[in-house]
């Protein structure tokens, strides 16, 4: 619940929309993973940018199965590789983080209701079209994260998290394998499939 | 206080709300011009965006023979948003034209946001009306957290992230309403007008479920 000063100490280091989808192999290991940020505000302005991980393990994907970004704002790309991904272990640490092609995008499109059934993000670049589809969607939850419950370990976070029970990650009309997993968020078990609206990176005086 | 990291409470809405406040003097008790912008990413009615503009907020009457309309592509979720937090807020509550604004269609919304510093503008078109709004000269991006008691409705909490603006317009059909953006008390400090509003999400406290 919000605290009594209404304006929060710190640094906004970026807001905006986070959704993801992490899929895996009946080993446990991830077998697929997206990360879609549509920005509202950072230093470098807006944009939307996709990272993708269809072949997780190694450093090149495949056709079928790319390690990738596509973007409409490379610089705004670069910032959130320099100041978020890559204080997320498990983008930073596989092995493609460090060479990821870059494609600009010629197209990103939304469909569906979060409240509803179906919610989904298209994003072209050239010959390439992702689908990115969650599928029995949660009730929202508002998030308030102190440093210790982020990913980046850094920040205050302000988030509307929306758990989905199926999604999808489809390449070019083919969809990647695997199966969703749980995760623990500040002691909620949810699903490896979210969508992240109106989420707010602050960094906290002490930080600065 | 400590945080409590998954609030208890029934998230309404989320999305952006930018909002233009005019007056024709800056000692002036109240606004020549009121107009506040939605872009809605969830809510219980669906997705969509609307424009409300009051450029006679205490004159009874809607568009075309007084500038008071929304414009909007969902009309069952404005309806929801006007009656359950517009009406709410004290800059809106009881102003005439917000109960005889005229509803028009919005068939379609662009903006462009340039670099979030100089100039940012959303432009909506639909029903024979162009209205523009514009922000310029903005500042840094302040966190907000607001408490049901703090909040502008009284009965929500709510979180954003604002931008003061130095200076906006609200232009229909190629002219500007008139006045010019003010002071007014906000968040216990003394803020613009004009206002970006991005990531904001109202949350009905837990208690009043």
């Amino acid at each position: 619940m919000p605290l009594n000063e209404p304006i929060t100490p710190g640094v906004v280091d970026w807001t905006g929309e986070n959704p993801g989808i992490f899929l895996k192999n009946p080993d446990g290991s991830f077998s697929a993973m997206a990360l879609f940020f549509r920005v509202a505000w950072s230093p470098i302005g807006q944009g939307q940018v996709l990272l993708l991980y269809g072949t997780p393990n190694q450093v090149n994907g495949t056709t079928d199965a790319p390690n990738l970004i596509i973007s409409d704002n490379p610089a705004l790309t670069a910032f959130l590789k320099k100041n978020f991904i890559s204080k997320l272990a498990v983008f930073a640490n596989a092995p493609a983080f460090e060479t990821l092609p870059e494609f600009l995008a010629s197209g990103v499109r939304t469909s569906g209701d979060p409240m509803s059934h179906r919610y989904s993000e298209t994003i072209a670049a050239g010959e390439l079209t992702i689908e990115l589809v969650w599928e029995g969607l949660e009730p929202p939850r508002a998030l308030e994260l102190s440093p210790h419950e982020v990913g980046s370990g850094e920040h205050n976070m302000f988030s509307l998290l929306i758990p989905a029970q199926a999604a999808h990650i489809i390449v070019n009309g083919t969809h990647l394998s695997g199966e969703l997993g749980t995760r623990v968020q500040a002691g909620f078990e949810t699903t490896s499939a979210f969508l992240y609206f109106s989420e707010t990176w602050i960094i906290p005086p002490e930080a600065l | 206080m400590s945080r409590i990291p998954h609030n208890p409470g029934r998230v309404e809405w989320s999305g952006e709300n930018p909002g233009i406040y005019l007056k024709e003097n800056s000692q002036d008790t109240s606004y020549s011009t009121l107009a506040l912008f939605f872009r809605v990413v969830m809510s219980p009615h669906g997705r969509g965006t609307a424009a409300i503009v009051l450029g006679a907020p205490d004159k009874a009457g809607g568009w075309p023979d007084v500038p008071n309309f929304i414009m909007t592509d969902n009309q069952r979720m404005m309806r929801w948003i006007v009656d359950g937090w517009v009406t709410k807020m004290p800059t809106f509550m009881g102003k005439a034209g917000l109960g005889t604004m005229r509803w028009l269609d919005c068939s379609s919304v662009s903006k462009r946001p340039g670099d979030l510093k100089s100039r940012y503008s959303e432009t909506l078109r639909g029903s024979g009306v162009t209205l523009e709004m514009v922000w310029r000269d903005m500042g840094p991006p302040l966190p907000v957290e607001v408490t049901k008691e703090n909040s502008a409705t009284k009965e929500h909490e709510m979180y954003s992230v604002f931008l003061e603006a130095a200076s906006a317009e609200v232009i229909i059909n190629g002219t500007p309403l008139s006045g010019a953006v003010a002071e007014r008390q906000f968040f216990g400090r003394t803020m613009s007008t004009a206002f970006l509003a991005f990531s904001e999400t109202w949350v009905t406290p837990q208690e009043d479920i």
